[in-house]
């Protein structure tokens, strides 16, 4: 409960309201232009002797885990049912598309076509013993099912299609289009004054920057597609059901949703979003290894939305950045003061996770994004509009942000689809 | 409600067994009792009646600590109103939940041997020994998972399960439920010999008021959650009032 | 048919480990109705305190083995009263998650220490072969294997039938509110719970990583973990009994179905997955568990 009056306040259906989502949007463009074309494996910040690389292809892999984190957001988060499988249909999806691009030569968007069908399906099939498996024994199931993926892509039948250990390697590379001005956008950045030169150096960029931004640009168009398409999602009828399970499956039953329908139904989605992301990972990587697709993925998914926030859409954004950030963070700290170099070689991202997901549990269950909107609720406050029935009750009780937490069902708190 | 202060307990606080003074709790955001005061004097069977609903289980759980609760518990004149359930059987109260609370995976003797958890003295063997003299169905039957047992039988295990901690208050919950009629008369015969033969005091809680007033000392009657009259066994048991409401006479 | 005999013999001494792995989930999963997704890598961190204190601190081998069980034990207990117990133990989820970040954790811990070249772990039962038939042999290390689960599971139904604490702990399991009214103090009753899980999987790991034939390194119990849950739900999840009987048969299944059904062996873990769908879908309680284990 905001105890002082916020600096902002919103109403939403106003046009000063509508004036800031633009802002957030702008905002938002501004921010991903800058990061395309900022983090052009052009440099490295250095502190305390460590070096740590600016390179956009991270960006692009954290992109295909906040897909796949979005998928998980969907089948749990929203709807309750805790997969610990979300890597097995990210590395469906990266083999199906890898296979489709490398040997039949599809374009990587056009493999989507088969990638998304695909996964659906699959997970469709998936959805079907979960109804009866609930819960802890869901996520034992599913689990199991991750930890198996690589086995499967293994197997000697399928190894002209997977390319068994050795992997599958895909040579396609995102070209821009010659009419995009990527050169000029990047002199009229330089031009900008203080920051300018953290555009890159040098006149324009060579054909692999050019890629990689092009690349990054793509993706995040799809990203923002299916983060559109997830927030319709929850926004509808079928979304509402899907919460309606998670809050009390019972009374949802009991009000007439079809719980095998919504609860297969969102499996098939957070499936077929993994397949997306899995897709996006192996355009940007280059190549499919089953050492890549392991329980540990998997895990680190659950890591991510937890940590990103449980049941947000903004917590799949940051879920995707932590997971694919911190791990290289980490391995780039080989130096810090005090602490011999020995402790810091191994898996120290492993570590910071997962003593990370044990803490955001204690100290903040609804993840960053329950922190971050607790700050932003004493700065800015949104309310609803006020139906016109009644005339005289504008600006009545303001909005408390409901901070999610993580217990029995993965309760979430509302979303809102001013993130992402 | 007012309550009818009748004038024939003439106890001295030190004879309390237990004296329980504005009690209020419930479950979460809604209070079920709303400041009761009761008391049991030692050697008593105290009963506490009323329909579903009224309260009396809930009273019980407050007394034992198992739900939130304000107000003075007071055992012996010690304060309990902060303990929790595990540290009670320590003071020699021995609650015997709604619906049995056996251990059904456990055997009927384990059952018993987990009632004295809190001795550490050699005569526990000697009271099971007691126990099964008591009720000879439990000796029979004294190796076979209590799950297995009718519910007559599981009462019976609950109780001595409860007077293996040697307790000075038994806390009864409903024994009557889910019972048959002949089954809960020798029952009840069961606990009044009990009392008599042991001293232990009593607190029933029972929605068949005839035979919880039958053998009982004083009696209480609960209506949501505030106690609406109070009396000799008795007395209550003649009431015109309570004869209609309780007893569908 | 000597083959089978030694694919017999393969089987029962991988099942073991599985069983006591398994033995370990049961004992968690009787008082607390969780799983702990850690427990693999508790046991394999075990391991990794058992070789370090037999090589660095010369302790003989089995000593060293003891040694670990009882430290895992005491950690274990620690984290059960610092990380489990602040949880209402009737939501499952917060505490699924947290047994996930232990499991990322002490995975990572273990590989940050010790790294993740496999190491030989020494032997615990003598080497050789106790029995032969033909080309059929049954080595000291299966016997050895057999007779630990033996003794564990003499060792712990003495422990639970015999002792007030392990009647305690049978207490919790069957009826918590019971408990509490007979005054037993449930949270040091489920520390002693997760103290004996993490020494019977300690000492799991230490067993199956002193074959001849397998080396100890951090992710040793990654996928054996998945074996354990399989045999664990194919046995009962609240039955001790029960596991040892399903780590037995998944390390059958795994030795003989694999070869003789022609299934490649990359897929044994698939077979284990599959075989803890069927269970779960069909019969929950498994073979020896309560009815009541679907507590859903």
């Amino acid at each position: 409960m905001a105890t002082k009056s916020p600096k902002f306040l919103f109403t939403q259906g106003t046009n000063r309201y509508r004036a800031y989502k633009f802002a957030g949007f702008a905002l938002l463009t501004l921010l991903i232009l800058i990061v395309a074309f900022a983090y052009n494996d052009t440099g490295s910040i250095t502190l305390f002797d460590n070096d740590y690389k600016f390179s956009i292809t991270r960006v692009t892999k954290s992109i295909s885990f906040m897909v796949a984190i979005l998928g998980l957001q969907v089948v749990a988060g929203f709807t309750g049912q805790l997969s610990l499988g979300q890597g097995f249909f990210f590395g469906t999806g990266a083999y199906v598309s890898a296979y489709l691009v490398a040997d039949q030569d599809w374009a990587w968007f056009t493999s989507l076509l088969v990638v998304i069908p695909v996964c659906f399906l699959i997970g469709l099939l998936f959805g079907i013993p979960a109804l009866r498996i609930k819960g802890l024994y869901l996520a034992l199931v599913t689990l199991g099912m991750a930890a198996v993926f690589p086995s499967l892509i293994k197997l000697d039948f399928l190894l002209d299609y997977t390319g068994g250990a050795a992997g599958k390697q895909v040579d396609s590379d995102f070209i821009p289009p010659s009419w995009l001005p990527l050169d000029g956008i990047v002199d009229a950045l330089h031009t900008i004054p203080l920051i300018g030169q953290y555009f890159g150096e040098g006149e324009g960029l060579s054909s692999k920057e050019e890629q990689r931004v092009w690349t990054f640009f793509l993706m995040t168009i799809l990203a923002l597609i299916c983060f559109k398409v997830v927030s319709n999602l929850i926004k509808s009828r079928p979304g509402r059901a899907m919460r309606a399970i998670r809050d009390n499956e019972t009374s949802a039953a009991v009000n007439g949703m079809s719980l095998a329908f919504h609860k297969t139904m969102s499996f098939g989605v957070a499936s077929a979003l993994g397949g997306v992301g899995g897709m996006i990972y192996v355009a940007e990587l280059g190549i499919a290894s089953e050492g890549d697709f392991t329980q540990l993925i998997s895990i680190l998914f659950v890591v991510g939305m937890v940590v990103g926030g449980v049941g947000t859409l903004s917590g799949a954004v940051l879920g995707g950045l932590v997971i694919a950030f911190i791990p290289d963070w980490a391995s780039s700290t080989q130096n810090l003061p005090g602490v011999p170099e020995r402790w810091l070689q191994g898996p120290t991202g492993g570590l910071i996770l997962g003593v990370g997901l044990i803490v955001v549990t204690f100290v903040l269950p609804g993840g960053i994004i329950a922190g971050v909107r607790k700050i932003r609720g004493r700065i800015v406050q949104v309310l609803p509009e006020t139906p016109a029935l009644m005339p005289g009750v504008a600006g009545a009780a303001p909005l408390e942000p409901v901070s999610a937490q993580v217990s029995g069902g993965l309760d979430g708190g509302p979303t809102t689809a001013d993130d992402d | 409600m007012s309550d009818t202060n009748t004038p024939s307990d003439t106890t001295t606080p030190t004879d309390l067994v237990l004296d329980v003074k504005g009690l209020e709790g419930g479950y979460g955001q809604i209070q079920v009792l709303h400041g009761l005061d009761f008391h049991v004097a030692d050697g008593e069977i105290v009963v506490i009646l009323g329909a579903n609903g009224a309260g009396k289980t809930t009273t019980l759980r407050a007394v034992s600590g198992m739900i939130p609760r304000t107000g003075s518990v007071k055992l012996r004149g010690d304060d309990i109103s902060n303990a929790k359930a595990p540290d009670l059987v320590r003071q020699g109260v021995a609650h015997v939940p709604q619906g049995r609370g056996t251990l059904p995976e456990l055997s009927v003797e384990d059952n018993l041997r987990v009632g004295a958890y809190i001795r550490d003295d050699n005569e526990i063997d000697a009271d099971i020994d007691q126990w099964f003299d008591v009720y000879p169905v439990l000796r029979e039957r004294k190796n076979q998972r209590a799950g297995s047992l009718s519910g007559g039988e599981q009462q019976m295990l609950a109780v001595s399960r409860a007077l293996m901690s040697r307790p000075s208050l038994l806390l009864l919950d409903e024994p009557s439920l889910g019972l048959a009629p002949i089954i809960v008369a020798e029952l009840f015969e069961r606990f009044a010999e009990i009392n008599k033969e042991t001293g232990t005091t009593m607190l029933v809680v029972e929605q068949n008021a005839q035979l919880a007033l039958g053998i009982g000392d004083r009696g209480y009657v609960l209506e949501s959650g505030e106690i609406f009259t109070e009396g000799p066994a008795d007395e209550l048991i003649n009431d015109d009032a309570i004869r209609k409401a309780y007893l569908g006479v | 048919m000597e083959l089978f005999l030694n694919r017999i013999s393969d089987g029962l001494s991988n099942g073991a480990t599985y069983a006591l792995i398994a033995m370990a989930l049961v004992m968690i999963f009787k008082a607390t109705t969780l799983i702990n997704f850690a427990q693999g890598e508790f046991a394999m961190f075990g391991g990794f305190i058992a070789l370090v204190l037999a090589t660095e601190q010369g302790i003989p081998m089995w000593g060293a083995v003891f040694g670990s069980m009882v430290i895992t034990a005491v950690c274990a207990a620690g984290i059960e009263r610092t990380l489990i117990r602040p949880f209402d133990p009737s939501d499952h989820l917060p505490l699924v998650i947290i047994t996930l970040g232990l499991f990322l954790g002490i995975n990572a811990l273990a590989g940050i220490i010790w790294r993740f070249d496999p190491r030989a772990f020494p032997e615990l039962f003598p080497s050789g072969n106790a029995l032969t038939y033909g080309t059929a042999t049954l080595s000291w290390y299966t016997v050895g294997t057999l007779v630990t689960i033996a003794v564990v599971s003499g060792g712990l139904t003495l422990l639970l039938n015999k002792t007030k604490i392990g009647l305690a702990f049978r207490a919790v399991s069957s009826n918590l509110e019971s408990s509490e009214l007979v005054g037993i103090k449930v949270g040091p009753t489920l520390q002693f719970g997760w103290a004996i899980a993490a020494a019977v999987g300690t000492l799991g790991v230490c067993v199956f990583v002193a074959s001849p034939f397998r080396q100890l390194e951090p992710n040793v119990m990654v996928t054996g973990l998945i074996f354990a849950v399989s045999a664990a739900a194919l046995g009962g999840l609240d039955s001790l009994g029960g596991a040892i009987v399903g780590g037995l048969a998944i390390g059958l299944v795994q030795s003989i179905a694999v070869p003789y059904l022609g299934i490649p062996s990359e897929l044994s873990l698939l077979a284990a997955v599959v075989v803890l769908m069927l269970v779960l879908l069909f019969k929950p309680s498994g073979l020896f568990g309560t009815p009541q284990v679907e507590r859903v």
